[in-house]
């Protein structure tokens, strides 16, 4: 093993260990009105995990992309200021004699999830483990669902947890990358039977059926239980992402158009069969209608992004609290990006969605090198996952698109999806790991001939 | 006084967050913008291949084991030296298999060889799609197409 410096990340990643301490510091004069430093703790404890992780890729010789570390660490810089601004008996957990509040529990959290990422970025040399146990990761896939469906309990109508003991988990987050897996090793093995052979209808040219099947009839299986859950933005996500993966690697417009309509015509039943999903979409176009019921939420957040203006509130400086509970409820998960928009402004919030492309560009640069199509098709697959949620949360945030509840990737407090954002960071890294070397080796052979 | 002296203060410390914020951007900027750069110079000076062979194992060491062989589009393999690809292996005939770019896809087709060529760890029977990662065994010569 040799080591390999990365001074990219490196370079990048010193303005961000200034962030959180500086955030937490703005944040305590703010609130406090005088000039103190406040708690660091927390902050340093998270300049720290993020310096960390980056001495370790480097001790264990890893070459993947240097870009991604940063971006996520600002991403999960911005949410820790902003959860440490947040009523800290929100959430948390208590345990061994010691209570930990909101923001402290989820730097707990990020811990674990470095430290999965890591696991599989040094640890994953060897991608066959994915792509060879596709049915097992199928049924995990299916095992996590019917999990959820027997023993899971409900939180705001919708059934996505299982009590553990000491901890709940949310078995959808993990879905979400078990299904890509599977997706990315399906598609590499049939990608070339999908496009070949083909019955038409019409001028529309269909996928030869007993290549596809097997992939649909779990698909449509998932997406019936997650809409049978409530959970409308997962099923969002897994189709979109499901639909963006077929398309890469198929390079077909016609499955995409078939896609486009199954979720119009998906869409349209759900509206009509389901009072929940009614009453989101009125919601969405006229919260005004009912402002201390169903719109209370959306309203408070649409005045919230308009007190943040251009140059936002100020940090500690928002209407968090109101007449003795929470301006806009599950402000903490939900509604995250519009606590930064208020507090930070469109400006804050814009730099947000910047780390956020950053992300994604880079995710679908390390698609692009891999040396073969699972990888590639993987590295699709988990980017387009975290983008979309990103800009699906966000969409619902600012009301361009009815609100779905899911959280935004590194940001939201949240345990489950703070570690699966963190092992999809992990896949990517992999991925990227196993291209620079390839690319090495062939330099180094390009050399010696 | 010194109220109107700490607001003034804390508005510098908000908008220094947030002009923090956009520092660190630029700096993605800047390495997104060099690293596009350099990427186009290698795209440059790099020959441009629809495919290669990577030789994983190889017993007589003809090709050599850990090589790639940069592929054209229409390669045959075999014991024969007038082949492409060169086989050195007790275990590969003369003329052993054929491993074409046709449209938008690799192909390999047996051409009739004795012991067999293996996609994946499976014997083929009639042309096979390849995706890039696959694996082809011909006698104790494994090789993987790659990009």
């Amino acid at each position: 093993m040799r080591i390999a410096w990365r001074g990219v990340e490196l370079r990048l990643l010193v303005p961000i260990l200034l962030l959180v301490p500086f955030g937490f510091l703005v944040t305590t004069v703010a609130v406090s009105g005088t000039l103190v430093s406040g708690d660091l703790t927390l902050a340093i404890g998270y300049a720290a995990l993020l310096l960390a992780a980056h001495v370790l890729l480097v001790v264990f010789g890893h070459r993947g992309d240097q870009l991604i570390l940063p971006a996520v660490g600002a991403m999960g810089g911005i949410g820790i200021v902003m959860l440490n601004r947040l009523p800290q008996d929100l959430a948390g957990t208590s345990g061994f004699g010691i209570e930990l509040g909101m923001a402290a529990t989820q730097l707990l959290w990020f811990s674990v999830g470095v430290a999965a990422m890591l696991a599989i970025a040094i640890g994953l040399r060897d991608d066959g483990i994915l792509r060879h146990y596709k049915y097992s990761w199928a049924a995990i896939g299916i095992l996590l669902l019917g999990a959820t469906l027997l023993l899971g309990y409900e939180v705001n109508g919708a059934r996505l947890w299982i009590d553990l003991g000491p901890v709940s988990i949310q078995p959808g987050e993990l879905l979400k990358i078990v299904l890509v897996i599977f997706i990315a090793s399906y598609l590499a093995e049939t990608r070339t039977l999908l496009t070949s052979a083909t019955m038409r209808i019409g001028f529309i040219s269909f996928p030869p059926l007993p290549y596809f099947l097997p992939m649909l009839v779990l698909f449509a299986a998932v997406m019936l239980i997650v809409v049978r859950l409530n959970d409308l933005g997962t099923a969002l996500l897994f189709f979109g992402t499901f639909l963006t993966m077929l398309f890469v690697a198929t390079g077909r417009r016609s499955y995409v158009l078939i896609g486009l309509v199954l979720f119009v015509a998906g869409a349209s039943v759900a509206y009509q069969l389901f009072g929940h999903v009614q009453t989101r979409v009125d919601v969405w176009l006229d919260p005004f209608a009912d402002p201390l019921g169903a719109g209370f939420q959306p309203v408070r957040a649409l005045y919230a992004l308009g007190r943040g203006g251009i140059f936002g509130e100020g940090l500690g400086q928002g209407i968090v609290t109101l007449g003795g509970g929470l301006t806009i409820p599950f402000v903490h998960t939900d509604f995250i990006f519009t606590a930064v928009a208020e507090e930070l402004g469109l400006l804050g919030g814009f730099a947000l969605l910047g780390f956020a492309a950053v992300l994604v560009f880079r995710g679908l640069r390390i698609a692009a090198l891999a040396r073969d199509d699972f990888g590639g098709l993987l590295a699709v697959g988990l980017t387009i996952s975290l983008g979309l949620q990103t800009l699906i949360i966000i969409g619902g945030n600012t009301k361009l698109i009815p609100l779905t509840g899911i959280t935004l990737p590194f940001v939201s407090y949240g345990g489950s999806s703070v570690l699966a954002s963190f092992i999809m960071i992990g896949l990517l890294l992999a991925v990227s790991h196993r291209s620079a070397i390839g690319a090495d080796a062939e330099a180094d052979q390009g050399a010696r001939a | 006084m010194t109220g109107e002296i700490l607001r003034i203060l804390l508005l510098a410390l908000q908008l220094g967050f947030v002009a923090l914020l956009y520092l660190i951007l630029l700096r993605f900027a800047g390495s997104l913008l060099r690293d596009l750069r350099s990427a186009e110079e290698q795209q440059i000076s790099s020959r441009s291949g629809i495919g290669r062979l990577s030789v994983l194992e190889s017993p007589a060491d003809e090709p050599p084991s850990g090589t790639t062989i940069a592929l054209g589009p229409i390669n045959s393999i075999g014991r024969n030296v007038n082949n492409t690809i060169f086989v050195e292996d007790d275990f590969v005939s003369a003329n052993h298999a054929m491993l074409t770019f046709r449209g938008r896809s690799w192909f390999v087709e047996d051409q009739g060889s004795t012991n067999g060529t293996y996609v994946n760890g499976h014997r083929i029977d009639r042309p096979v799609a390849l995706s890039f990662g696959d694996e082809l065994t011909l006698g104790r010569v494994r090789m993987r197409l790659d990009r």
